[in-house]
């Protein structure tokens, strides 16, 4: 087990530590965890599984200036963990996964914005040394410091939990596992609100129940909604452009103080409504 | 592409520079009050060295007048890495340039740039992509991660790049033009556009209930209410979930509590055995 747990805590650490350190490229992602840890412990195929259903579970879980829902690797490779090697069933896996990510959320946005205030007047201090190689070791050195200690949650978490989980889920009644079943059914709804949260406006909205129904009804693939989307947005984006420039123009020839060319912007301008009017 | 072809050699070589330390801007976070300042000094470093090559006092005033908060969407944020390469460069070369300039740019731009920038990069591109990936590594193949990062991070890292060479030879005004022109608001609205087209197929595809309740009939087959549902609306449930969601957050209720509430509503929903 302690194996197992030291796999797990070095999973956290390159999955979610490198994400940070070199570019955000999603390697934090469910997706990605989940393939990366069912490698590690040797059964890839249910870590990709777990992946993809976790991905949509986290789909709203983004660190957006330093605010997280939910940590999505702790999440990952406890889930996965737990499904691999404790043979826990994969809903009841699922369903675990979201407390636990919530938790680490928590313990994260503490490390980031709370405890790692302690490097504050150093980072100035190198400033005013002018000391390039100290802010440069500064700089790194957090990094190693925030994400070191954070793995070591899914050190402990995973030594000390493995055994209480594997005789919790030997317990769990039948109806009550269909229940945290269907969280992982029902969670991702979360998500998508806080997405939505971020793009909705009335004006767009029709498009959310576009994208929903050529889904349900019309069973297209994802990528066959994000090409019909695309094609809006071109036609749409065509046309707004179309009318930017007329309204540019019409602002232009008002602004010139001609009588001449007044009235012939508010011609123009009446004859656009016209024409605005019947297409 | 042409941008590229107006800079010297030497900022080239800059620029180049800051566009590769850019990708660990956010290694650090400095708590609350200075954010990702660290990550921001350590990337435009090569600019300050070279531009305040015989001024060590320029330098390193230089550095403490970037130790302020700094945080931007990282795949369009080295537009203002470039921005700012450019003008202190500026303030290397005329002494009538007022250095605080370039640290109220550069703090003016962080909120319109990060919600273009997390709109596109993470409500539309990394949706799209974990859209193709789930649907791939749900039947268990390994090519739905690979293709997801593929999907996201080559349009994210290209943007990153050029970003670097607009920020430093398009200079201040053009997100100003680009606002006055109204591009800026065109942008928006095709991102949101496709972004939620991509939420409501997700929503539908992603969002499952399954209710197994059923009203038995005296010599004949029990009646599915799960059925009825989905004549009535396929995949009701799940919408409505969603939008209920929406609805609370839009409440300003903390996303905790949602989260909590669905897990309870979920379980209690199994144990009188609706699920």
């Amino acid at each position: 087990m302690l194996q197992t747990a030291f796999l797990a805590a070095l999973c956290v650490f390159i999955c979610l530590g490198g994400n940070w350190l070199w570019g955000q490229t999603m390697i934090e992602r469910p997706l990605v965890v989940g393939t990366i840890m069912g490698l590690i412990m040797g059964d890839m195929r249910t870590g990709i599984l777990i992946g993809a259903s976790l991905e949509a579970i986290f789909m709203g879980a983004v660190d957006i200036g330093g605010a997280l829902s939910a940590e999505p690797v702790t999440a990952t490779v406890l889930a996965t963990t737990f499904a691999i090697t404790l043979g826990v069933n994969t809903k009841a896996a699922l369903a675990l996964a979201v407390p636990i990510g919530v938790f680490a959320a928590f313990i994260l946005m503490f490390m980031k914005n709370v405890v790692m205030n302690i490097f504050a007047p150093l980072v100035d201090k190198v400033a005013s040394d002018d000391n390039s190689k100290g802010l440069t070791r500064l700089h790194f050195g957090m990094w190693f410091l925030n994400y070191f200690i954070f793995s070591l949650v899914t050190f402990f978490a995973v030594l000390a939990g493995a055994r209480p989980v594997q005789q919790l889920v030997a317990k769990i009644p039948a109806n009550l596992m269909a229940g945290l079943a269907a969280t992982g059914g029902l969670l991702p709804a979360v998500g998508f609100a806080i997405l939505m949260r971020m793009l909705w406006s009335k004006q767009l909205s029709p498009y959310y129940f576009l994208g929903f129904i050529l889904a349900a009804y019309m069973n297209l693939p994802s990528v066959a909604v994000a090409a019909v989307g695309i094609i809006i947005v071109v036609i749409q984006w065509i046309r707004d452009k179309q009318i930017m420039d007329i309204e540019n123009k019409q602002k232009e020839m008002v602004a010139m103080p001609h009588n001449e060319n007044q009235t012939k912007s508010t011609e123009t301008a009446a004859e656009q409504e016209e024409e605005d009017f019947f297409s | 592409m042409k941008l590229t072809k107006d800079v010297s050699p030497t900022d080239k070589k800059i620029i180049n520079r800051i566009f590769w330390r850019s990708f660990t801007v956010f290694a650090s976070r400095v708590g609350a009050t200075k954010a990702h300042a660290p990550g921001f000094m350590y990337s435009i470093m090569p600019a300050l060295d070279e531009y305040y090559k015989n001024d060590k006092e320029g330098h390193r005033k230089a550095m403490m007048r970037h130790t302020t908060w700094y945080n931007i969407t990282q795949n369009v944020g080295t537009f203002v890495m470039g921005l700012v390469a450019s003008m202190e460069k500026k303030t290397a070369q005329d002494p009538h340039f007022d250095p605080e300039t370039t640290v109220a740019i550069k703090t003016s731009l962080m909120g319109p740039l990060s919600g273009i920038g997390d709109s596109i990069f993470w409500g539309v591109l990394r949706v799209i992509a974990a859209g193709v990936g789930i649907s791939l590594a749900s039947q268990g193949s390994i090519l739905g991660p690979l293709l997801f990062l593929i999907i996201y991070n080559v349009p994210s890292i290209l943007t990153r790049y050029y970003l670097t060479y607009m920020g430093f030879t398009l200079g201040d005004t053009f997100i100003q033009n680009m606002y006055e022109s109204g591009s800026m608001k065109l942008l928006n609205k095709a991102a949101s556009t496709l972004g939620l087209m991509m939420i409501g197929c997700m929503t539908a595809t992603m969002v499952q209930f399954k209710s197994k309740l059923s009203i038995p009939i005296t010599g004949g087959k029990p009646i599915l209410i799960q059925t009825y549902l989905d004549q009535l609306w396929k995949g009701l449930v799940p919408l409505l979930v969603t939008l209920g969601c929406y609805w609370l957050l839009s409440k300003k209720v903390n996303v905790n509590w949602i989260l909590l509430g669905v897990l309870v509503l979920a379980i209690i929903l199994g144990l009188i055995g609706v699920v």
